[in-house]
Formats: C-alpha cells, sequence, structure tokens
C-alpha cells in the first residue's frame, strides 16, 4: 500500500443533501490494482462514495484525486473510470457488439476493424465470445452483467466502479459471478471499487474491505482481521454471526482476566481487544464456529461448559444451535459440521460445549 | 354464455352503433348521387370526390389546416418533450404547482381560451391569421404531449443515461444516442395526438383565424348550403380513412419501438 500511490484517494469527505449528511469526513486510499469493497446496509452512504468517485455526485468538501489528480470539476465523461450499474443498464435499442463498443464511438484513432477486434476480445474476456449479433434485451441477467463487465472494461479504466452488481442474481450464479470476478480483476489488473450490502459477498472477492455505517468508515482491514478483529460490536456483528454475552475485566500486567456469564472465568490479551482494553463491566463477542458441542464423554480440547439446545436450524451440511446457558439471557449460537456418524441433537437436549478463550474478542459495554 | 351474458352484450352492440354508425353513413352518403342526405339512396357515384379538387376554397382550408397542424404538433410535441424531461429528472423549487398549471390546459373550456386569447392579441393588436390560431392550438395540445412524454421519460431508466455519460459521451450526445430513440414511440404518439387535436378543432380556430379559415371552420360556413354538403361527405370519408391509415403506422411503429427496446405493452391506441 506504501510502495505505490494510491488510485483513488479521498480525504475529508463530507456530502449534503439539504441537510441530510450522506459522508461524513470520509479518508480513504485505495492502492493500484486493489480489488475494494464499499460493506454496509442501506442507506450507510456506500453507493453516494461510489457516484461521487465515479463524478455522478459533487463534493460538498473535502477532496478527491484520481492517479494523483484532483477531480474538482471533472464530469463522470472525462474521468479514468467506468462503472457497472446496478441495474447494468444495457442499451436495449442496441446490439450485444454496438453496447460493448458504445465507449470506442470517441476514439477517432481506431477503425473500424480495430474497434471490432477490441469488442471480440472484450466479449471473449467475459465469455461470451460470439454474442456480439444478439439483441441485447434478449439477454438473461448474466448475460446483462457481464454486458455490462465488458462495455465498461473495453475502455481500460483505471478504476472500475460496481455498484451492487450482483444483487439481481440468484444464488448459484451470485457465486459463480463472485469466483469470475475475483478471476477477472486479478486478470487485468484494474482496481475494481465494489459496493455491497452482503458481508459475505466482500469477505470473498475483497483484498481489503471498508465497512461503513451512517455516512463513516466504521472499519477498513482485510477480510481475515475484519473477521476475527472486529473494533466494535456493531462491525462484528454486521460481518458474520457473533454472541455477545456480558462479562467484567479486570486488567492484568500482560493479559486479562475476564469473568464471562455462562461461560466462566478466562484470560484474554490485547490482542484480543482491537479497540483498546476496556475495563470494569464490558461485552465478549465469541463466534459460532469457534464453539462446539462435545459427543459422548469426549474431552474437552479447551474449556468447557454446559447448557440446553433452546433451537435448531439444520442447514444440511452444518447444524446451528442455539444453546441457552445458565446467567445468559440470549442463547448463544453455535454452529456443528454434520459430519458422519455425528448426530443431531434434539431441542431440550443437554449439551456439553467446548469453547476457547482465544477466540474471544472484548468490546466495551 | 348466453346467460349473464346476453344483456352485456346488446350493451355493446348498441354502444358501438352509437359510436360509429354516424361515421359508417359518411362513406355510404359520399358515394350516393344525390344532393339529398336521405334514404332511399338513388344511385353510385363518385363526383363529389371529383368536386372537391374544383372548390378552391376547401382546398386552401385543407392546406391552411394541415400547416396548422403539422406545426402545432411539432412545437407542442417539442415543448412537450422538455417539460416531461425537466419533470422525469430534475427537481426544482414549486415542481408541483408548476407542473399542475402547465397541465390546466388540458380542463379548461376551450371557448374561455379562446375568448381571452382574442381579447389578449386585440389588446395587444396583433393581426389574426394561422399563426394565432397556431399559438391557441399549441396552448391546448402541449398538456396532451406532455402527458404522453411523462410516461415515456418516466419509464426510461436513469442509469442509462448515467452509463452513456460515464461512457464519455457529452450530455447531448447521450441524449441523441440513448434517450431519444428509447422515448421515440412516445414523441410519435404526442405528434399524431397534437396532430389530430389541432386538425379538427373548431372553437379556438373560429375565433383566432384570420382570413384564412380552417378546415372546421370552412365547413362549418358551408353548412348553410345544403347542396355543399354531400361534397364534406366525400372529405370527411378521405379524412377517417387518412387517420385509420395514420393511427395504423402510428401504432405499429409504437409496438416496434416496444419490441426494439424489449419492453412490455402495456398501451397503445389499438
Amino acid at each position: 500500500m506504501t510502495t505505490t500511490p494510491p488510485i483513488v484517494s479521498l480525504r475529508d469527505v463530507h456530502k449534503y443533501y439539504g441537510t441530510y449528511h450522506a459522508l461524513r469526513g470520509i479518508d480513504l486510499d485505495i492502492g493500484a490494482g486493489e480489488f475494494f469493497s464499499l460493506l454496509g446496509p442501506s442507506g450507510c452512504g456506500k453507493t453516494t462514495l461510489l457516484r461521487t468517485i465515479a463524478g455522478f455526485e459533487d463534493l460538498s468538501s473535502g477532496t478527491l484525486l484520481l492517479s494523483g489528480q484532483d477531480m474538482a470539476g471533472v464530469p463522470a465523461n472525462r474521468r479514468p473510470t467506468n462503472m457497472v450499474f446496478q441495474s447494468y443498464a444495457i442499451f436495449p435499442h442496441l446490439s450485444v457488439a454496438e453496447n460493448v463498443a458504445f465507449g470506442l464511438r470517441r476514439r477517432s484513432d481506431l477503425n473500424r476493424q480495430a474497434k471490432a477486434a477490441l469488442v471480440e476480445d472484450a466479449l471473449d474476456m467475459v465469455g461470451l465470445d460470439g454474442f456480439g449479433a444478439r439483441a441485447a434485451h434478449a439477454l438473461s441477467g448474466g448475460q446483462r452483467q457481464r454486458v455490462a463487465l465488458a462495455r465498461a472494461l473495453i475502455l481500460k479504466p483505471k478504476v472500475l466502479l460496481l455498484d451492487e452488481p450482483l444483487s439481481a442474481l440468484d444464488k448459484k450464479l451470485r457465486e459463480q459471478m463472485q469466483n469470475e470476478l475475483r478471476r477477472l480483476q486479478r486478470h487485468v489488473g484494474i482496481t475494481f471499487v465494489l459496493v455491497t450490502h452482503d458481508q459475505e459477498e466482500a469477505l470473498i472477492m475483497s483484498d481489503r474491505i471498508a465497512v461503513m455505517f451512517d455516512g463513516e468508515i466504521a472499519q477498513l482491514a482485510d477480510p481475515q482481521t475484519l473477521y476475527r478483529r472486529p473494533t466494535s460490536r456493531q462491525v462484528a456483528d454486521f460481518i458474520g454471526v457473533m454472541n455477545f454475552l456480558p462479562a467484567s475485566l479486570t486488567a492484568g500486567s500482560t493479559a486479562a482476566s475476564v469473568e464471562i456469564a455462562g461461560l466462566g472465568r478466562a484470560a484474554i490479551t490485547p490482542e484480543q481487544c482491537p479497540a483498546g482494553m476496556p475495563s470494569g463491566d464490558c461485552t465478549i463477542g465469541i463466534r459460532p464456529e469457534t464453539m462446539s458441542i462435545l459427543f459422548d464423554g469426549e474431552p474437552a480440547p479447551a474449556r468447557e461448559t454446559s447448557g440446553q439446545v433452546h433451537e435448531l436450524a439444520y442447514y444440511g451440511d452444518m447444524t446451528y444451535y442455539d444453546i441457552a446457558l445458565d446467567g445468559v439471557e440470549k442463547p448463544v449460537t453455535l454452529s456443528m459440521k454434520n459430519l458422519v456418524g455425528r448426530r443431531v441433537l434434539e431441542r431440550g437436549e443437554t449439551a456439553r460445549i467446548s469453547w476457547d478463550e482465544r477466540a474471544l474478542i472484548a468490546f466495551a459495554k | 354464455m348466453t346467460g349473464r351474458g346476453g344483456w352485456l352484450r346488446g350493451y355493446a352492440v348498441l354502444y358501438l352503433l352509437f359510436l360509429y354508425a354516424p361515421i359508417i353513413l359518411l362513406p355510404i352518403f359520399a358515394f350516393n348521387d344525390s344532393t339529398i342526405i336521405a334514404f332511399p339512396l338513388s344511385g353510385f357515384t363518385t363526383k363529389w370526390f371529383t368536386e372537391i379538387p374544383n372548390t378552391p376554397a376547401l382546398v386552401r382550408s385543407v392546406q391552411t389546416s394541415l400547416i396548422v397542424a403539422v406545426t402545432t404538433a411539432v412545437l407542442s410535441t417539442l415543448l412537450g418533450i422538455c417539460a416531461a424531461r425537466a419533470g422525469a429528472r430534475y427537481s426544482f423549487p414549486f415542481k408541483t404547482p408548476v407542473m399542475g398549471f402547465i397541465m390546466l390546459p388540458l380542463v379548461l373550456p376551450e371557448i374561455i381560451v379562446a375568448v381571452s386569447m382574442l381579447v389578449v392579441l386585440m389588446a395587444l393588436d396583433l393581426p389574426l391569421g394561422s399563426w394565432t390560431v397556431v399559438l391557441g392550438h399549441t396552448l391546448i395540445c402541449t398538456p396532451f404531449c406532455i402527458a404522453i412524454l411523462n410516461s415515456a421519460f418516466g419509464n426510461l431508466d436513469v442509469s442509462l443515461e448515467e452509463a452513456a455519460f460515464d461512457l464519455g459521451e457529452s450530455r447531448w450526445s447521450t441524449f441523441r444516442l440513448i434517450t431519444l430513440p428509447l422515448v421515440m414511440p412516445g414523441i410519435i404518439s404526442a405528434l399524431l395526438i397534437s396532430f389530430t387535436i389541432s386538425l379538427d378543432e373548431f372553437i379556438i380556430a373560429f375565433f383566432l383565424t384570420g382570413t384564412e379559415p380552417t378546415l372546421p371552420v370552412y365547413l362549418w360556413g358551408q353548412l348553410r348550403f345544403p347542396q355543399k354538403i354531400p361534397v364534406v361527405m366525400a372529405l370527411g370519408t378521405i379524412l377517417v380513412a387518412l387517420s385509420v391509415v395514420l393511427l395504423t403506422i402510428a401504432e405499429i411503429a409504437r409496438r416496434r419501438g416496444i419490441a426494439r427496446a424489449g419492453g412490455k405493452d402495456t398501451g397503445g391506441f389499438l
């Protein structure tokens, strides 16, 4: 990140719509060749931020640099960015080839054959070779998506902006396109900035993710850090599933000691407090997959507690259990792989539960 | 089928008769060899049709009407495009009342429009002529065009225009390459509707016309001479045939447009 200058650079960017404060001081650097995601719930400002980079929205204050150049007053049609829209915005009255070639209209340095060859290459790249003559409106959702990609990438933008590009696709196709997008990005080496509300999608595809709430970046990190070391309860809750348990913390010289409702006493290191070590009453977070049920006198690899199965959800490959622990109001969720020969517990059964103190994350109350 | 539907079927037949019987009488008497418009018919003739070009005043009024109608159609459609586009894409202060005021002539009695325009033109000491009729017709046709074009522009996905702009086109070329082709069926509809309204409009034309009457005004003047009525019938027959042809062309164009844009057919004339 520090070796190459950032492609996109935002400094103290604010955006107001009337009195509504949509972006509240965004500072962000996106590196060359990065797959970057803006992740957050609807209304958090992620799409506004993307449209700001594209040039569809003006900044109320702050600066935006693209490859070091100030973009103030530069309209969208003269920025080195291209966008893939949520609705794909395929021109319905043009053929697939005409859609893809649309951005080349102004390239007087290319003759007809050169343009046709570029269109051919672009369609080939997204797996639509031979589709050029098709009418755009006769395409399926996934094919429209590919045409939109080819149309944007043919201009070799410095940054490709993607506004929830997969949200209109069904689950299977979405998973397939996630892989393809990732592969395509590595292949072309262009910086991708993706807006999504789907945390799983962001984790799968991105090099780095900025989680946004209420017009601010709550945390900016790579997927693993984001998942394992969320700096706030809000981020932890938004990325995957996390159980929150009330606890009280006593700081020690190197590690702290916490008394956790339903689990008992444990030691945690400063690393497990990404937002800084709280003191006194705090909240402990623990992910479902870091806990497991112990079957038939199996010894606990780490720590052990027990509770009653309150509710369960069978997913085929996994079973999610809600376990009621003593002294905890809300049952904790844990997930078990449905391995060969492993029994699925029933509601009301008592379960022995193994947990690991290294998996704990401490948040301020 | 015959049980409950019987009444409604009878009603439907009566309703259609009421609508179309007068129009069906038009060609019947246009080919009838008698100046008296009454049954029984006395014989087949095409002389009323051949008399049309031999009535110079009639030919002139048709020319005047066509010029007025085409000019009105173009003007009100252009104004309609601007208003509908502004209404669909921009927000500005007092948008709702402004759009409401633009649509008001739709429900304003034409006699009021005609008299008040006449008063204003007289006060300004401006001469009456075809252009004043065009002015009046544009006033009443523009709301129809806006109503038609509003839905055309409203159905257009904003991101299509943004995508074209993002791909390097200017605002104007985006409009020309993307917006215009996609709203073209609406534009054709607007042109046709305003043309038709202007062609048969009587009250405003009657008040504001100068020395060159439009066709409806001329026809009204001719009703005092019964021997001219068969010629009027012949002309009416031609106009009906022409309208059917025009509407058919417009509908074909509209369906092609929708098919090309991949949309779903949800309206139209026919």
